[in-house]
């Protein structure tokens, strides 16, 4: 009996085209990425987030209050936490159980294969922060433009972080070590002590938009809601083609 | 198929790979060299996995590291033990088959079942097979491409003795349909088993090439020990002496051990020399024309 496939001789040279490339990577990293455990213990997480516009709502705290919550634990702690844990996952525990291996050494292109892992960490993260951060915003009662400011900076806001943290998996070792580094210390202490630190955080430009929304009077958050929007999206493009380029040329084990 | 030309491959300031220059072609070769000696920096060179330091690795006629089509014309089985645990053998091989861009990735997953004989558990999750049914499962899955080149690294670890032989000889039936099967080993005595065409890699250099058994003629310049099983041992040892066919010996009750520099002219005369002195010849055996003689003297110096 032969080895070989029955049209082996009639087979033309394959390659996987990107939009098949792009479904079986989101497919194989959304089904690593999901686990119970993981899911519940950020999602106790994110429940911080309504518990504190709860509390917040039922103090008749005032709008700069409000956004201020939304800003610090919403966009400023809950997003980018889950956002680090799913996206730098997403290659970077395929690379660190040395299971990339199956989808590297294929004949598809690299990109492809981040566009599917980002994907599948978006998927999960969305639930998890737009939901409860959302809910904060109203829970707080401050009216209606929190809400939609809010769910705006947080679909831009996870966009920008899952693409960052997606190339923090791919490029570093330790992602989520220097992912809290980037989180806590860069963006939350260093880029708060000035205008042109703050420019390359990523938390000025979902302030801004939660300002641009509201009116509130919040700190570092003046950028234009057009720039709010566009620098972090452009931000994610260039993330995930840094990191398909850094895909291609890293070594594999 | 493949051709490895002065490639070295360096990790900060350990060399892995030094210099090493081979081509194999169709058939079965077998890549030996104790733990350590660099035969999976090699591999993973050959697959593109990593780019050399120095040097080119060329695959059916391209660079493997650059050239997106060859990966689909080229399979590995890595050696280590990671698949994904929560997906079934014949959810994983399907995956394998599809990210091939495998025109029918059902009926590939279960043809590549059925060569390592593990149709009967596709169902269940790999996350709790034994090492040696993942093992199959990997080889498994470096078929449904029905690759060209297949690069198997320490592909036997984990098998019981049974499936080591059928594993053998599915490697003999693969290279046998024109396919270059490299399988790498640092177990001697299933590389005799694998293929007589050897790569020996020790402490990153290719020290030797070729049948293994051509490798211990070519190293005339160290005796060849053989032991020979007769009726008078001490009788046949003087006589041995004072022919000058031996360079050393030792004799125990039954055999005398004996040492020659060369191998053909004692072969000729040994048998004459016996009846000659009435001694009866019950063994003629060389002790180190096996593959552990010739590791030991091209890695070990000994």
């Amino acid at each position: 009996m032969s080895l070989a496939a029955p049209d082996r001789q009639q087979q033309p040279q394959r390659h996987v085209g990107a939009g098949t490339a792009v479904v079986l990577s989101y497919q194989v990293v959304l089904r690593q990425l999901t686990s119970r455990s993981r899911i519940i213990g950020l999602t106790l997480l994110a429940l911080v987030a309504p518990i504190s516009g709860f509390a917040l709502g039922s103090a008749d705290a005032s709008l700069d209050d409000s956004v201020r919550l939304i800003a610090s634990v919403g966009l400023g702690l809950v997003l980018p936490v889950v956002a680090l844990v799913f996206a730098g996952a997403a290659i970077g525990d395929l690379r660190d159980d040395k299971t990339l291996v199956y989808l590297w050494l294929r004949p598809m292109d690299r990109w492809p294969i981040v566009v599917g892992a980002a994907l599948a960490a978006g998927t999960l993260t969305a639930p998890i922060t737009i939901i409860p951060i959302v809910a904060a915003a109203i829970l707080t009662g401050a009216g209606n433009g929190i809400v939609g400011g809010t769910l705006l900076a947080t679909i831009v806001g996870l966009v920008a972080y899952v693409a960052v943290f997606t190339l923090f998996g791919v490029w570093l070792k330790r992602f989520i070590v220097w992912g809290l580094a980037y989180i806590l210390i860069w963006e939350g202490f260093i880029a708060q002590a000035g205008a042109g630190v703050a420019r390359i955080a990523l938390r000025k430009y979902t302030r801004s938009i939660l300002v641009d929304r509201t009116g509130a009077d919040l700190d570092l958050a003046d950028f234009s809601l057009v720039m709010a929007v566009v620098v972090p999206i452009v931000v994610a493009a260039a993330a995930l083609a840094v990191a398909s380029w850094r895909l291609g040329s890293q070594d594999i084990d | 198929m493949i051709a490895v030309n002065a490639v070295s491959k360096f990790f900060g300031s350990v060399v892995a790979v030094s210099d090493v220059s081979f081509g194999i072609g169709q058939g079965v070769t077998a890549l030996l060299g104790p733990n350590g000696a660099g035969k999976s920096t090699l591999f993973r060179m050959l697959c593109g996995l990593t780019p050399p330091s120095r040097g080119s690795v060329d695959v059916l006629g391209a660079n493997p590291r650059t050239d997106r089509d060859v990966r689909g014309r080229v399979s590995l089985v890595p050696q280590q033990d990671a698949l994904f645990d929560h997906l079934s053998a014949s959810e994983f091989l399907e995956l394998a088959a599809r990210t091939h861009g495998v025109a029918d990735p059902e009926g590939a997953a279960h043809r590549a079942l059925g060569f390592v004989e593990l149709t009967d558990v596709g169902a269940k999750p790999v996350g709790q097979f034994s090492k040696g049914m993942r093992q199959r499962v990997k080889v498994a899955a470096s078929l449904v491409n029905d690759p060209e080149v297949l690069i198997l690294d320490e592909p036997l670890t984990g098998l019981d003795p049974v499936q080591r032989r059928h594993m053998i000889a599915l490697f003999h039936r693969l290279g046998d349909e024109g396919r270059c099967v490299l399988v790498s080993s640092h177990v001697l005595d299933e590389v005799a088993k694998i293929g007589s065409r050897v790569l020996v890699i020790a402490q990153g250099r290719l020290v030797a090439s070729g049948d293994y058994r051509d490798l211990r003629e070519l190293m005339d310049y160290r005796a060849h020990r053989i032991r020979l099983g007769a009726s008078d041992p001490r009788k046949l040892a003087s006589a041995l002496v004072d022919r000058g066919l031996v360079s050393g010996l030792s004799i125990d009750d039954r055999n005398v051990m004996v040492d020659t520099l060369d191998v053909d002219a004692f072969g000729r005369q040994v048998a004459a020399l016996s009846v000659e002195l009435g001694v009866r010849l019950t063994e003629v055996e060389p002790l180190d024309d096996d593959l552990e003689s010739v590791f030991r003297y091209l890695v070990e110096g000994r």
